[in-house]
């Protein structure tokens, strides 16, 4: 595209969300300050993720981008659209083909092979911020891996409710050191951050910090050794492709309180259903 | 006039340094293939890459290292260079391709050139803080020989099981790989090293487990 530079970011950006990356990947699970540009889309729309794809992407890369499991959605398609103009890479639908997926809220269904990257986009990448507003107390609280209250949060919801209710962006443990928020990811999907071979990076626009998992990183979801933690579960199978371990949304059909479950994840559903060509 | 032979000399100075110490011939897309294979070797430690970067003059620094200077470095960072491979040449060619500030202060310095011959561990590099770990200085290392063979095992993020990376034998290759092993104690503090031998490139983070597989395990 005329008048832009490849990828959009000018050059001495992406040198600074690299330098960044480097010791995001370096101090797994901690946040890296960075200096947060402002893109041609608003915060919350997945400003850290582009920025971070931007970073790395490549001009013989295959990108794939899914907004919660779908590549059909606005958010997906519009991202895709922005690096087909201003990087002209080839992109894809299939989690196998691509090399770099871009995802909100989404781990897909399809196991990540080694050499694959995907980005995350973070809405608030502070695990224990709506437990301590202040930004230099959570850092201390990191510094110190003073993690009681995560803790004490998740036992508030088992006093509540008899169970841990909480159901997305479930805090992790990354290689026995710093809790991490995974992003608004269900907790369906937290078992495959655990040495998943594919490197995860995770980008906030609006709170402007990176952080990553390497390839092979132990990840555990915090819990309690008499709740155990678990994944949703479901007592139907996808309406489309019959898949009874995927996770699955329900899609209201009509106004008689007709309903469906469907595979969140578009692609693996289709490819199960054989619609790939 | 004397204006205009200043700007003519300044013009063959700046000529002279980029024929001897070449740039990148694509910035934009040469930047990023090997961004691309320095975040592998950094996600990956102790695998090995082959970057594709134009040798400089000086085989001293290699061309691995020459191309993660290329690619990491600008005006916003700090590099400090050790004596040994320090010359007028170099800090030209620094400041010409990427305009980085050299400093003499190790604790100060974002990047470290340095070779496993002048390796101190007494040199106080930046391995940041507790609060701010990523505020730590990246070496640069200029290592005997890079092979996933020898004595020192690695296991950790980025590992599946274990890798074994040999950089050589000398004194301070030796003190390169304990200085990485004592990197686990002051998590998440600490530093990242960058080795490199001619074109070939390794990465060992402080997040990596580092022990000699003739030594007992030290917790």
């Amino acid at each position: 595209m005329n008048g832009y530079n490849f990828a959009y970011l000018d050059e001495q950006t992406k040198r600074m969300i690299r330098r960044a990356l480097l010791k995001a990947v370096a101090i797994p699970g901690y946040q890296v300050p960075f200096g947060g540009r402002e893109m041609p889309m608003p915060y919350g729309w997945g400003t850290g993720g582009v920025q971070v794809t931007a970073s790395i992407l490549g001009a013989d890369d295959i990108l794939k981008v899914i907004d919660q499991g779908a590549d059909d959605t606005t958010n997906a398609v519009s991202i895709r659209h922005f690096f087909q103009r201003v990087a002209g890479v080839e992109t894809t639908t299939a989690t196998t083909a691509a090399d770099v997926i871009q995802t909100r809220h989404r781990i897909p269904e399809t196991p990540l092979r080694a050499g694959q990257i995907l980005v995350f986009q973070v809405p608030i990448p502070e695990p224990l911020r709506f437990i301590e507003p202040s930004e230099q107390e959570t850092r201390l609280m990191h510094a110190l891996e003073e993690y009681g209250v995560m803790h004490v949060k998740l036992y508030e919801d088992i006093a509540r409710y008899g169970h841990i209710a909480t159901t997305y962006a479930y805090p992790v443990k990354v290689d026995e050191r710093y809790v991490m928020d995974p992003s608004p990811i269900p907790k369906f999907d937290n078992p495959k951050l655990d040495g998943n071979p594919a490197l995860m990076l995770f980008g906030a626009g609006r709170e402007k910090r990176l952080y990553a998992i390497p390839p092979y990183t132990r990840v555990e979801s915090l819990d309690f050794e008499d709740h155990p933690f678990e994944i949703q579960r479901w007592e139907h199978a996808c309406a489309l492709c019959g898949s009874d371990h995927s996770y699955l949304d329900e899609v209201i059909t009509d106004d008689q309180g007709g309903r469906m479950f469907v595979c969140s994840d578009t692609d693996y559903c289709q490819s199960r259903r054989g619609e790939v060509a | 006039m004397a204006q205009r032979e200043r700007v003519t000399t300044e013009r063959m100075d700046r000529d002279a340094v980029s024929a001897a110490w070449p740039g990148l011939a694509d910035p934009a897309h040469d930047s990023q293939r090997l961004f691309r294979q320095i975040l592998g070797a950094m996600s990956e430690p102790g695998t090995l890459a082959t970057l594709a970067v134009p040798a400089p003059p000086s085989d001293a620094l290699g061309a691995a290292l020459w191309g993660v200077v290329l690619t990491l470095c600008d005006l916003e960072t700090r590099v400090w260079v050790a004596a040994d491979l320090d010359s007028p040449a170099l800090r030209q060619a620094l400041a010409f391709h990427t305009g980085a500030r050299i400093t003499d202060d190790p604790a100060s310095a974002d990047f470290a050139l340095l070779t496993h011959d002048a390796f101190d561990p007494q040199t106080p590099f930046a391995p940041g803080s507790d609060t701010y770990p990523d505020r730590a200085t990246t070496l640069l290392v200029v290592v005997e020989r890079l092979a996933n063979a020898g004595p020192s095992m690695l296991s950790g993020p980025g590992i599946e099981t274990i890798r074994a990376l040999d950089i050589g034998d000398s004194p301070g290759c030796r003190a390169l790989m304990d200085r990485l092993a004592a990197n686990r104690a002051s998590f998440p503090q600490g530093l990242d090293m960058i080795f490199g031998c001619g074109a070939r490139l390794a990465a060992v983070p402080r997040s990596t487990r580092v022990r000699r597989a003739d030594a007992k395990e030290v917790n």
